[in-house]
This record gives structure tokens, sequence and C-alpha cells, in this order.
């Protein structure tokens, strides 16, 4: 039995070394887990943060700290608190792309408590429901116990390869990638929110006729027709107007709102795009400069 | 690939967890009621045989009464109820019988959070089924275990990665394994059957 025993101590272990940088965050009734990322720097699911006064984070060895909430991101579900006198180690990170479908991982909540799993789907960058980028699709094949969201996703070895959450998608256990953490953490350390590109324009996908297509010489056989338009918004200043149909922005076609979302990722704000819409039956450009997402209270 | 194939052999883990799944199975019994039929009805729970003369643990939900048990041989004993003690959930039976197959019983105090456990039983009518998790938290009443039971698991043993019996399954709490350390079944034995 010493390949199980030697597996079993294994796992321990790798429970010790990263459960000195979890802490217990006291953001919402029920506590939630944070990761001590960088020094007096800790990320947790921002879905876990329900009040932004008054938070207070528990070491490992069971110190009680304030913390102040520096930014949230709810696209990436991340929230990331600066806590001073955290004389914890911080958490040793690992390297996500090296993530295998299969691999065995383990989640931690404060405690520590610890779930262990499987790797179960990998994919390319994706979009969350919210709009947030996450570099890596990771998706766990595990229990996220109460209290387990914001914590993190440990590879055999007890380093940290990625958070936790169960409030990104329903019913699907996923973890957002450390190199995610660590970009979307850059951001709200230096401005609180995360930027995403803003067009002011609610669009919907429509048909267009074959013969439309062939006279204007379109690649694409779907559009998306303007139905709002933000007044003052950068579209509205460019000289967008209801009832255009979008067919390319940036030189490249736009079938679907996937399309476009693609043109207004992180660091997009003040660039200029060129959109290409059918206006009349003909075809007219206009130059967007890509406003900032107003940001909605959460 | 193929060089991650071939670097990739689960053999040694493979065989261990065989041999580990063989000597918990041994010392692993069933718990029926009696009386109904001839060798009592369907198994109610397991019991971890804890001394070779006769002496088996099990939860006091799963032994309210005598009972009978089924050894791993196969023979089906009738058992009697020696001591219950329902706030610990632990039963005490005792089987006219020598030469058992104990179990060896471990430190559930040494237990750490994250090492391999696994469960024997007889859930949802499967004779001595094994289950694989980690300890998800220790306590001094409870162990949690990352680890999926069913009714039918209650009474069998949860050992560790050497086979050492750690603790009893008792119930089931928000999807966690929650099982009586082994600890606290060595105290209930040294009380309650004081010779």
């Amino acid at each position: 039995m010493e390949a199980l025993l030697s597996l079993s101590n294994d796992l321990a272990s790798a429970v010790e070394r990263a459960a000195p940088a979890i802490v217990a965050v006291h953001a919402r009734r029920l506590p939630s887990t944070g990761i001590h990322w960088r020094p007096g720097i800790v990320v947790t699911a921002e879905h876990t943060v329900r009040t932004e006064e008054d938070i207070t984070v528990t070491t490992s060895d069971g110190r009680s700290l304030a913390a102040r909430l520096a930014g949230r991101d709810p696209g990436t579900d991340l929230a990331v608190l600066r806590v001073e006198g955290l004389t914890a180690p911080t958490a040793s990170l690992g390297d996500d792309a090296a993530l295998r479908v299969g691999h065995m991982v383990l989640a931690l909540g404060y405690g520590p408590r610890v779930s262990w799993g499987v790797i179960s789907a990998l994919g390319p960058r994706w979009r969350s429901g919210r709009g947030g980028e996450i570099d890596r699709l990771v998706r766990l094949d595990l229990v996220l116990y109460p209290g387990f969201s914001g914590g993190p996703l440990v590879d055999a070895t007890g380093r940290v390869v990625g958070l936790n959450t169960s409030g990104l998608a329903h019913e699907t256990r996923l973890a957002v990638p450390g190199i995610t953490v660590s970009r979307v953490m850059d951001e709200l350390l230096r401005q609180g929110h995360v930027s995403r590109g803003y067009l002011g324009l609610g669009m919907q996908p429509v048909r267009l006729p074959d013969p439309l297509r062939a006279q204007l010489g379109l690649p694409g056989d779907t559009g998306l027709i303007v139905v709002t338009v933000a007044p003052d918004g950068p579209a509205a200043r460019a000289g967008v107007l209801l009832g255009d149909v979008l067919v390319g922005l940036g030189g490249e076609p736009v079938s679907d709102l996937d399309d476009v979302q693609a043109h207004l990722g992180a660091g997009r704000v003040g660039a200029a795009l060129t959109a290409l819409v059918i206006r009349a039956g003909a075809r007219a450009e206009l130059r967007i400069t890509v406003g900032e997402q107003p940001r909605r209270r959460t | 690939m193929s060089a991650t194939a071939t670097a990739f052999s689960a053999g040694p883990l493979d065989s261990a967890a065989a041999a580990l799944a063989a000597t918990l199975a041994r010392s692993t019994v069933e718990v029926r009621p009696l009386g109904r039929g001839a060798g009592g009805g369907a198994a109610v729970g397991a019991g971890v045989v804890w001394h070779g003369d006769g002496l088996i643990l099990t939860n006091a939900h799963v032994a309210r009464g005598h009972v009978s048990v089924v050894l791993s041989d196969g023979r089906v004993l009738s058992a009697r109820l020696v001591a219950r003690d329902v706030e610990r959930d632990l039963a005490a039976l005792v089987v006219d019988a020598t030469g058992l197959p104990a179990a060896e019983i471990g430190d559930s105090s040494a237990l750490r959070v994250g090492e391999l456990v696994v469960a024997v039983g007889n859930p949802l009518g499967l004779v001595r089924a094994l289950s694989a998790g980690l300890v998800h938290a220790v306590g001094r009443r409870a162990i949690q275990a990352d680890l999926r039971l069913a009714p039918g698991n209650s009474g069998g043993p949860l050992a560790d990665a050497r086979g050492r019996v750690v603790g009893l399954n008792a119930m089931i709490v928000g999807g966690l394994a929650v099982a009586v350390p082994s600890n606290e079944a060595r105290r209930f034995v040294r009380e309650q059957l004081r010779p």
C-alpha cells in the first residue's frame, strides 16, 4: 500500500503548504474564503462581498484584521482587499497553463477544509455572462462546499493555480486561472474597477437579404440592427442612427454580439474603431471612439 | 503523446487501492434486522470487526436491538446488542465466534486534513462497496470527509491509506461524510465493556 500512502501524504502536505495563505473573509452573513495573493493583498470571489464597509478577515492562525475593498469586478467574479498587518505567507503560485484534464486538484476553504477532485475540462479564453474576460476555462469535478468560493484551487504539489467560484456559471464549478487573477488584481489596485469598452448601442441580429448582400459585396448573411442608441454615447457622437445595420467593425465582419464584444476588451477604451453600417440600402462608414462602460453599482 | 502514455502508470496505485479494499472488506460486516426471512432482512448498515473474539462495532442507529450480521466469509450469525450510546451513535455487538479478521484500529487524532480516506459499507444494497475521498476537517467528536456515502454505509469503517480504521461512518451532512472518530470508539469500548 506504499503507493497509496505516499499519495495520501502528498495530498495532506499540499494542504499544509497552501493553508497558511488562506483567510476567512467576513463580508456577508456567512464567511467566504480569500487568498493572500501578494503581501497585504487578498483576493476573493466578488459575489461573496455583500458589504463594502466593516470587512474583516481571519487568518489561518486565528487573528482578525480589518480589510478595505480596493476594487471589485463582477465580470470575473473577483474582489481585491487591502489588509494591513497581514504577516501570513503569500500563496505559492503555480502555472495554470500546465494544468491538464484529469489532473488531481484540491479546493481549499478557510479552516482549512478541503475538497478533492479532478480538472474535468479546459478551454480557451472565454467571456462570462457578466462580460468578464477569463484567460482560460478551467472546469472542476469537485464539490465546492459552503464558504469555499474565493478559495484556492491547489495542484498536487500545493501550489495555487486559480480561484474557485460557484458564482460564474450556474451549476458549474469553475476556477478563475491565476493569470486572470493577477491581471484583474493589477487593474483593480490601480483604478478600483476593470475598464470595458462601450459603444452605447443596443443591437440585435438580423438576416441580410441576398440581393442586398450581393449588391453591397457583404461576406456574412447576418448583421446587427441598432435598436437603441444611448444619448450622447460614443456611437451617438459618431452619428450612428436607430435602424442602421452594423456589418463590420475595425475592418472585420460582425454577425453577432460576441463579434462586437471582441473589439471592446481590456485596453480598448479610447481607441478609434471604423464601423461599417448599412443605411438606406447603402454602405456607410463611421468613426467611433470607444468609450468606457458606465459602472453599475452592485 | 506516446511519451506521456508510457510515463503514465497507475499500476502501483491501482494494486495498492485493491489491496486496501480487500483488507477492509474482510473486517467489514453487514448488519441486518432479525427475523425477516431466513437470513434476516436486507442490510440496514455495516459494522467493523473490532476484536477477533466476536466484538463488532456499529452505529447506534443501525443496531436498535438484536440483529444478525453477515461476515465477509458469508457466515450469518445472530448478534447480541451489549452496549449502545445514542449520543455518540455507537453500539457494540457480540457474536459467538473466534478468530474473526479484526480491523487494525488507527489513531484518529493523528489524521491530517487532505489525507486519503476510504469507506466500506453496503450503500444502496451493494455489498462492501468502496468509496474514496479526503479528510475535509477533523474535530474531537467527528471527522468530516469529502467522500460520497449512501445509506447502508452507516456503521462501516472509514480508514486511512494504510487500511487502519480511523472512524465509523455515521451521517451525511451537506454532502460530507461524517464519521465517529476511532478514538471516540475506543473510549466507548473501554467505558462500556470493562471486564
